[in-house]
């Protein structure tokens, strides 16, 4: 029965219309969806738009940072993500992450040591205290984990595969490629420790 | 008594008849339930069923979930702690979806080394295990981001990781990651997306596949271990010796007849 | 519709003996039966058991739900689901981002792909797995890689108690 009714040729004409029709209809229906599901991550390569607006966030005072050891900040950046339409409802979401700061090697600089919390520095000290501490994101380079201090071994170490950074954040054992994202940081005039959501070698991706 | 029961049955035939006339459904039936299936070794053979009763099962308690399930980062915890301690039958509905899941990844590996070793995959069954294993990735992928939908330390870190390795891929790491991100952080993009690939993206591809996957399984028919032919096989082997000893002595035959002619 | 006679069954006749050669010999089973009722009593009875112990397992062990997602934790120690720690431990055994990208993406796509392809990879015509040993050795190690990574990573993970590296 179907070989029978294969007698109609393909006209030229037909197999034109059938080509371009179809090809304008996979253009329309796979096209802007590509571009609707691809377009925040077009947004963050190629433009360099980042959810985090461009802020400073306070994380705490260097006195906070004791010596020989990392302690934990956390910080909350405004985050502009799929709520922010601008519309009457529109509200800026947030995200609190962590940062990790310690002195270089855990030594205290002497400058800091001769001075309690409510006195100010000047511009060069500042620069001097910028020069000796370090401000780290606690995901680890590797997958991203909770990096947390070990008073045992005294070491930053990563829970999930032992990914193992030294107190200034740089890799000394374990699978990660790297040592700890660096924040963008400033120290004010009175000693508190300012961050940007913003990191030394580049994106980490996840925090 | 015997007339009701004979009008019954008269009844029973007229509808079978209907049904048969327009949609040949008990024709259908019947061809699908007197194919043939090997009588030995039955019980290896339940794990393809096993494994479909499961997904359905998915199916149906993943389908509850979404009554109560909100996938936004602030209601996603909340919502399923609501569903765990306060709606009828909750912990039931939830703990099902997790359990099945977890049994479903053991039942369908153990299909999958049943038809490795039973040699099943081999012609013309080529395309049947290809589709079964896409839907052996399809269904880990599945109980990978469902995990993460729970939106709790747990699952938002397994998730984590997951991206994090996305971002290693050479050239395209940056776009992956932030794609599965929705952006160039964690937020409710991220949850948006998670809850895209597992409700809607891979069901829909994962339920056709379950249905060629049966398709060419009844096209081929089962194929069961080789022990299910083994007299057939032994009768095939008998048969070949005797023809090989038959041609044997043939050509002893022959070499006498010759060699008498000589 | 034929009539249905009552009564003993007349003899069967004696079917003339099927000539089974290699191409007609996997064509149906030693005792064929058919899908209905016994394979469907079999699949309802495992199915069945499935069935409750999901039910069971759902009230006994109820399903996890720890604290809520926080980024910012800083003694959560996060652990994959049990299915996924082979893979876990298969991190760690590839240090450095260029090894990364080799044993965490390129290496799982090539399984893959050769698991896609092992119909096409085993040509041994021979369907019992005593006949096929290079394909049945070949799986054989890999569910043994899977087991052991599963067994290695439980292990650290034991020796790991939550939130005290230190120990």
């Amino acid at each position: 029965m179907p070989e029978e009714l294969q007698k109609d040729p393909l006209t030229r004409g037909q197999f034109l219309y059938m080509g371009a029709v179809g090809t304008m209809m996979g253009l329309a229906l796979t096209v802007p969806p590509a571009f609707f599901i691809m377009d925040p991550a077009l947004k963050a390569t190629i433009f360099n738009r980042s959810d985090i607006p461009h802020v400073w966030r306070e994380i705490g005072s260097i006195f906070e940072v004791p010596s020989g050891e990392a302690t934990a900040f956390r910080v909350t950046f405004p985050q502009k993500q799929t709520y922010d339409s601008g519309g009457p409802n529109s509200r800026v979401g947030s995200l609190t992450e962590t940062a990790l700061a310690s002195w270089h090697d855990g030594k205290i600089p002497d400058l800091v040591k001769k001075r309690s919390e409510g006195a100010t520095f000047s511009k060069s000290e500042v620069r001097t205290l910028e020069k000796n501490i370090n401000v780290m994101s606690n995901a680890c380079t590797h997958m991203g984990c909770p990096v947390r201090w070990d008073s045992v071994h005294h070491q930053i170490v990563c829970p999930c595969h032992g990914g193992i950074y030294t107190i200034n954040g740089m890799h000394v054992g374990g699978p990660p490629p790297h040592g700890l994202w660096r924040y963008v940081f400033r120290i004010r005039e009175d000693g508190i420790i300012e961050v940007r959501h913003k990191w030394v070698q580049g994106t980490p991706w996840i925090v | 008594m015997t007339r009701i029961r004979d009008r019954m049955a008269e009844r029973g035939r007229d509808v079978a008849d209907w049904l048969e006339e327009r949609t040949r459904l008990v024709s259908f039936m019947e061809k699908q339930l007197y194919e043939p299936t090997p009588r030995r070794g039955m019980w290896l053979y339940t794990l393809g069923s096993a494994t479909l009763f499961l997904i359905t099962i998915q199916f149906l308690t993943g389908i509850l979930l979404l009554f109560y399930y909100v996938p936004t980062t602030k209601d996603a915890w909340n919502s399923i702690y609501y569903i765990m301690h306060h709606v009828y039958f909750g912990q039931l509905i939830r703990g099902m979806h997790f359990w099945g899941a977890n049994l479903l990844l053991i039942v369908i590996g153990l299909h999958m080394i049943r038809t490795f070793l039973s040699g099943s995959y081999k012609p013309p069954r080529e395309m049947n295990w290809v589709v079964g294993v896409a839907l052996i990735i399809l269904v880990s992928l599945l109980a990978f981001t469902g995990y993460a939908l729970r939106w709790d330390q747990e699952g938002f870190y397994a998730w984590e990781v997951g991206m994090k390795i996305a971002s290693y891929t050479p050239l395209i790491g940056a776009w992956a990651v932030s794609l599965l991100l929705g952006g160039d952080t964690v937020g409710p993009a991220t949850l948006s997306r998670l809850f895209v690939f597992h409700v809607w993206l891979m069901p829909a591809i994962l339920a056709p596949l379950i249905g060629v996957h049966l398709i060419l399984l009844r096209l081929h028919g089962e194929f069961g271990a080789a022990f299910e032919y083994s007299e057939r096989l032994a009768k095939l082997n008998k048969r070949k010796q005797y023809e090989r000893m038959e041609e044997y002595f043939a050509s002893d035959e022959e070499e006498e007849e010759s060699s008498r002619g000589e | 519709m034929a009539e249905i006679k009552r009564g003993q069954a007349k003899p069967a006749e004696e079917e003339e003996e099927e000539i089974i050669t290699e191409d007609n010999v996997f064509e149906h089973y030693d005792e064929p039966q058919g899908f209905f009722p016994n394979q469907v009593m079999a699949d309802l009875t495992v199915s069945f058991a499935l069935l409750v112990i999901t039910i069971i397992l759902a009230y006994a062990v109820p399903a996890d739900l720890v604290e809520p997602m926080d980024i910012s934790t800083t003694d959560y120690v996060p652990r994959p689901e049990w299915f996924f720690f082979f893979l876990d431990q298969w991190l760690i055994y590839f240090p450095g981002a260029a090894l990364v990208a080799f044993g965490d993406i390129a290496m799982p796509i090539i399984f893959a792909i050769v698991l896609f392809a092992i119909p096409w990879l085993d040509r041994e015509p021979a369907y019992s797995p005593a006949r096929r040993p290079y394909m049945v050795v070949l799986g054989f190690l890999v569910i043994t890689a899977i087991v052991l990574n599963l067994f290695l990573s439980m292990v650290r993970i034991l020796n790991f108690p939550g939130g005290s590296p230190a120990g």
